[in-house]
């Protein structure tokens, strides 16, 4: 399907994001006129969208993937990462960066399951990441249930949640988002690893016979995925400092979301993550429209099921029976 | 020749194996359970199943014509809101039947907007009844934000108690859905029903009409999950928004044990059917093993991704012999 | 039933490329007519006009003189105009007889399909090609357990059904034996009896020559003659075809003395799933083709060489034991594979020219990977193919057959490989890109490369190889050289024949 559009998607949406954030100002709580309110807001937003942003990577990597790649399993990584990092760094600045290998670790090995259960045992991603998501949260359950204690430490804190200094008002997390979307831009158009999940979404006998090892990829995509998710979980507990049973679960859908309205075809083999990185701002501006205007939950959730069927009615429309 | 055997069983018979899995699961039941097989425990085991057969009988017949939908747990809900707010706990009989008759056509109507989408537009059917699930979802909540509401209690009881004949009501139901799918496997909109989930492109160039046959499952799918949600209305005899959220990936995996391949075209509704009793009986063994309370989910979730799995293990055992 | 069927400058645009510029074609009962044409010459896409399959962009279709508009592929077969499809339109997982009577099925009351009839009525289809079947057929077959000529027969079957008046038969004899083909003509010749029609989509002139009465030929999606088949011959209808004389225009450079030269390949009671124990051995320099009717091994032989394909059997390549498991360890010890279908096997569509020709080679270009090196490599590459592109970044879909041939090779090229393994690679390809392979091909072989490639073209084996290993029911029937290597040997052996060579 060409492309209607002259410009790129993330482009695209970043230009949404920035009409949608005008609009914001219109509103009655909104900014009006008042540029100080308005950059205090709009930094604000890009500071929650870090985090839905980081959970969106994993997803990029496994929708570029391709054969209906998706992981829905990452909602509930996040929770368990989350959990598992709250309890391991019990307020100890000594205990952080163990609790991070144990995130990402953890996050891996449920991708690895991801993978395999998809790659060996042909199941689709969608049914095998959402049966998983079902384990991930009867396993929090059960270590949940004596009402996990344990905190955050301070230098999270302070690296997570504060800005760069009093006199640069720029947030940490916007600053490690970035630096983490550089490396992910390496990732995908940098190393033999990305040209070869983009050649795998594509056309998988194609990449086979062309040297690539299909099956590693996608267990390797997949395990990435998880871990990414697990880094996510890692970031938002940090951030909040309190870790919940559905901490992790109102992001998996916005993130999904989010791959599509920054252009990344659902079908695999194309798209970036700069544009997931354009489509979380996006998510995260509608959903904070939302509360502004004091909708409920119910209105939420129809909003974004909404946004995502638009997304795909204009980037996801397959090749017609007839020509 | 010899070798195609295997699938020629799976692809003709695939039913077969879910009788298997069904008598084994019956047998566990009754050990644990040895009055499992009276008239009362039956009667309430059907009317607690009902609700998931009926929800796998849709999602068997989207699935065998290539597509799928994640949207019919949200349709549930949908279903169940709309009842328990409109009728109440002190509506009359006829708003109930009323309203029953609204719900079909909303079940209808849900499938309707998927089979749009899906079926005129060519968005691709997993993501698109993702998308769906939360807007349907959504409205749910948006009928009936927090639990509550209910259905007259004289209907909740017909479904209890109502026995012709001493066979509880929902096996009546059950098998009329057979015979139904029985009628339309023998006509032509069967064979379509095959031939789009089995090679769209090519039922296609054999003027099949793909589209109108796509639709139309996805409509079919919403009526079920319309019926489906009247059922557990009538079981639990209240509302809730969240109540089909789980049944989504239940009647998935119902139809994966039964024998109906997720990828089309092959298998057929009554091993689907046997698949949901199955999900439902183990259900029951677990209450029955005495797990702990804080295990069931992670169980529950366990022996699903264990049977969805179970094709995949039996392909790759055939694949490393042969 | 319908008398005549006439198509007049029909035009059809696919995205940016023009597949019909000016297709003509006129059919009438009792008659059969060729439609021959090159591959990219617009016949596919003329047969599809006339079926419904595609709309047409411009041009007139007139059906018994009267104008007509198919709406669809259902609104041509309802005006009797029946298709039997080179790609075929069976689904895999039904049975013969449920595929013969899709849309068509014989009802009984209430909306039931008549079970028994449909019985009936396929076996008395079936018995029309009695005798020519190799495996078990039924009513209740399932059709994904069927050889591929089976599938074909069924197919027949299939248009035939319905009874139409117009019967197109594109590419059909392409993967159906000589006794079936025997058989199908004789239908077709009963056909004509009956005062059906008969449009034939073919490139062999053997059976052009047997079977039509009248000949239409295009050549680049231009109708460039028409007429009786009695007032033509072979060398003037490929003139049409191509308007060249003939496309082997180089002289193939006599090989020069083998002996002595090391083994590339030695290979020893190959077996596969199709192939029963095949061996041969290849010296370093030659070019060594595979023929045989579609089918017979020659893609699981390719396959396995590269490691694609689960074998027994040994494979030794330059004198190593090689156990190929997965087609890096052939790419490491410099074998390269240009596969059968380049679209579904050996492009990746919607990525640029560049990514394609890269793609088995980026390990080699560091960590982050040098893309200036890429490019500079990957358009030298390009240059020495005289590849045709508006620039390393376009899609590699924006170029026309040949082309993305070029970038399959090329991008095998780029490494060097020693021995380069092509299945049927100038399908699909126009001519002039045909003629530049010939000459790159001849040009690896002097430069030491050993080339096995599988063609269905007996005029580019004849052409091209020092020697060709014949194909057949899995094992090699003959291998013809030097003199030998003749056409009508080589179709003898394909076809099973004894002793086609001395």
């Amino acid at each position: 399907m060409k492309n209607r559009f002259a410009i790129s998607p993330p482009l695209a949406a970043l230009i949404l994001a920035v009409v949608l954030f005008l609009l914001s100002g219109l509103l009655p709580n909104g900014y009006g006129s008042d540029m100080e309110v308005a950059r205090a807001q709009a930094i604000n937003i890009l500071r929650l969208s870090v985090f839905l942003g980081i959970i969106a990577a994993g997803q990029t990597l496994v929708i570029i993937s391709g054969s209906e790649g998706i992981d829905l399993s990452s909602g509930s990584v996040v929770t368990l990462t989350a959990i598992l990092t709250y309890v391991t760094v019990n307020g100890e600045d000594e205990k952080v960066l163990l609790a991070l290998f144990i995130s990402l670790g953890v996050g891996a090995l449920v991708g690895l399951l991801n993978g395999a259960g998809i790659t060996f045992l042909k199941i689709s991603p969608f049914v095998m990441t959402l049966g998983m998501s079902g384990v991930v949260t009867g396993a929090i359950i059960i270590a949940n249930h004596g009402n996990v204690s344990g905190k955050i430490a301070p230098i999270m804190t302070r690296l997570i949640a504060r800005p760069l200094s009093p006199s640069i008002p720029i947030p940490n997390a916007l600053i490690i988002w970035l630096i983490f979307g550089f490396l992910m831009w390496l990732l995908l158009e940098r190393t033999a690893f990305g040209k070869n999940l983009f050649a795998i979404g594509v056309n998988r006998v194609t990449a086979k016979l062309s040297g690539v090892n299909v099956t590693g990829m996608n267990l390797a995509a997949y395990s990435l995925a998880g871990a990414l998710a697990g880094f996510g979980g890692f970031l938002v507990v940090g951030n909040t400092g309190v870790v919940m049973i559905q901490l992790g679960q109102p992001f998996l859908f916005p993130s999904i979301a989010a791959v599509a309205v920054g252009g990344t075809l659902l079908s695999g083999g194309k798209g970036s993550y700069w544009g997931s990185m354009a489509g979380a701002i996006v998510l995260t501006l509608i959903t904070s429209l939302l509360t502004t205007m004091q909708m409920p939950e119910s209105v939420r959730r129809m909003v974004l099921g909404d946004t995502l069927l638009l997304m795909i009615s204009f980037y996801g429309r397959q090749k017609a029976l007839r020509q | 020749m010899k070798r195609l055997s295997w699938d020629l069983m799976m692809t003709r018979y695939p039913a077969f194996f879910a009788l298997i899995f069904l008598v084994l699961a019956v047998v566990i039941n009754f050990i644990l359970q040895p009055n499992m097989l009276s008239q009362e425990t039956l009667n309430n085991n059907l009317r607690v199943f009902l609700p998931i057969v009926l929800l796998t009988v849709g999602q068997a017949i989207v699935i065998l014509g290539g597509g799928i939908d994640i949207s019919v747990g949200a349709t549930v809900s949908i279903v169940n809101t709309i009842l328990a707010t409109r009728v109440g706990l002190d509506g009359s009989p006829e708003k109930m039947w009323q309203f029953m008759a609204i719900s079909l056509l909303a079940g209808a109507l849900a499938g309707a907007i998927n089979g749009f989408f899906i079926a005129y537009l060519r968005l691709q059917p997993i993501i698109t009844t993702y998308a769906t699930s939360f807007l349907y979802g959504g409205f749910a909540l948006y009928i009936l934000p927090n639990p509550g509401g209910g259905i007259p209690a004289s209907v909740a009881e017909i479904y209890r108690s109502w026995t012709p004949l001493g066979i509880p009501l929902a096996f009546y139901v059950m098998g009329t859905i057979l015979l139904l799918w029985w009628y339309l496997y023998s006509t032509r909109f069967g064979r379509f029903l095959y031939a789009v989930g089995g090679k769209a492109q090519a039922a296609y160039e054999t003027a099949v009409p793909v589209t109108w046959v796509q639709f139309s499952t996805y409509v079919i799918s919403g009526l079920m999950a319309a019926l489906s949600g009247i059922a557990i209305t009538m079981l639990s005899g209240s509302g809730n928004a969240e109540i089909g959220a789980a049944m989504t990936l239940t009647s998935v995996t119902a139809v994966v044990i039964g024998g109906t391949a997720l990828s089309g075209g092959i298998g057929g509704v009554a091993g689907p059917l046997m698949g949901a009793l199955t999900l439902g009986i183990i259900q029951n063994i677990i209450s029955f093993a005495k797990i702990d309370t804080w295990w069931e989910t992670l169980v529950k979730a366990l022996i699903i991704v264990a049977a969805l799995a179970t094709p995949g293990f039996i392909n790759l055992f055939r694949r490393r012999r042969g | 039933m319908a008398q005549s069927l006439s198509a007049y400058n029909i035009t059809k645009r696919y995205g940016g490329v023009l597949a019909l510029a000016d297709g003509n074609l006129d059919v009438r009962a009792g008659e059969v007519v060729a439609l021959i044409g090159a591959n990219g010459s617009g016949k596919s896409t003329m047969s599809k006009v006339i079926n419904g399959v595609v709309v047409l962009d411009g041009g007139r279709l007139l059906l018994d003189g009267g104008p007509v508009h198919f709406s669809s592929p259902q609104a041509a077969k309802n005006l009797g105009i029946a298709t039997v499809f080179q790609e075929l339109s069976l689904i895999p997982q039904m049975t013969v007889a449920e595929n013969i009577w899709l849309t068509r099925e014989p009802m009984q009351a209430l909306g039931l399909v008549n079970r028994k009839a449909i019985q009936t009525r396929t076996e008395e289809l079936l018995a029309l090609f009695e005798g020519t079947f190799k495996t078990d057929l039924h009513p209740d077959t399932l059709v994904a357990s069927l050889p591929a000529d089976e599938k074909q027969i069924i197919e027949i079957l299939k248009a035939v059904s319905s009874d139409p008046w117009l019967i197109l038969l594109d590419e059909a004899t392409a993967s159906l034996d000589s006794r079936q083909v025997q058989r199908l003509f004789e239908l077709v010749a009963k056909w004509k009896e009956q005062g059906k029609a008969v449009v034939f989509v073919s490139h062999r002139m053997e059976e052009i020559f047997r079977i039509a009465d009248k000949y239409s030929v295009l050549r680049n999606g231009r109708t460039v003659g028409e007429g009786d088949i009695k007032d033509i011959n072979e060398n003037k209808l490929v003139k049409l075809m191509i308007d060249k004389d003939s496309v082997f225009a180089f002289a193939r450079t006599a090989s020069k003395s083998d002996d002595g030269k090391s083994y590339c390949l030695e290979i020893k009671d190959l077996k596969t799933e199709v192939l029963r124990g095949v061996s041969f051995n290849v010296r370093e320099g030659e070019l060594v083709g595979i023929g045989g009717l579609q089918g017979q091994g020659q893609r699981d032989l390719l396959l396995s060489l590269f490691g694609d394909v689960r074998f027994s059997g040994e494979v030794k390549l330059f004198g190593n034991g090689s156990r190929l498991k997965h087609p890096r360890d052939a790419m490491e010890r410099g074998v390269a594979l240009v596969p059968g279908d380049r679209a579904k096997e050996g492009l990746l569509y919607i990525r640029s020219i560049l990514e394609n020709l890269m793609l088995p080679s980026w390990k080699k270009y560091g960590l982050p990977l040098k893309i200036s090196k890429a490019k500079n490599d990957s358009t030298q590459v390009g240059a020495s193919l005289n590849l045709k592109m508006a620039g390393l970044q376009e899609p590699v879909s924006s170029l026309s057959g040949g082309n993305a041939q070029k970038v399959v090779i090329g991008k095998w090229l780029m490494r060097q490989p020693k021995l380069l393994l092509l299945d049927d690679p100038t399908k699909g390809v126009d001519v002039g890109t045909k003629a530049e392979f010939y000459a790159l091909l001849n040009q690896l072989c002097d430069e030491g490369k050993t080339i096995l490639f599988y063609s269905s073209d007996e005029e580019e084996l004849i052409g091209l190889c020092d020697r060709v290993l014949v194909l057949h029911d899995g094992m090699i029937r003959t291998e013809l050289s030097g003199k030998n290597l003749t056409k009508e040997n080589l179709i003898a052996a394909s076809l099973g024949i004894e002793g086609g060579a001395e």
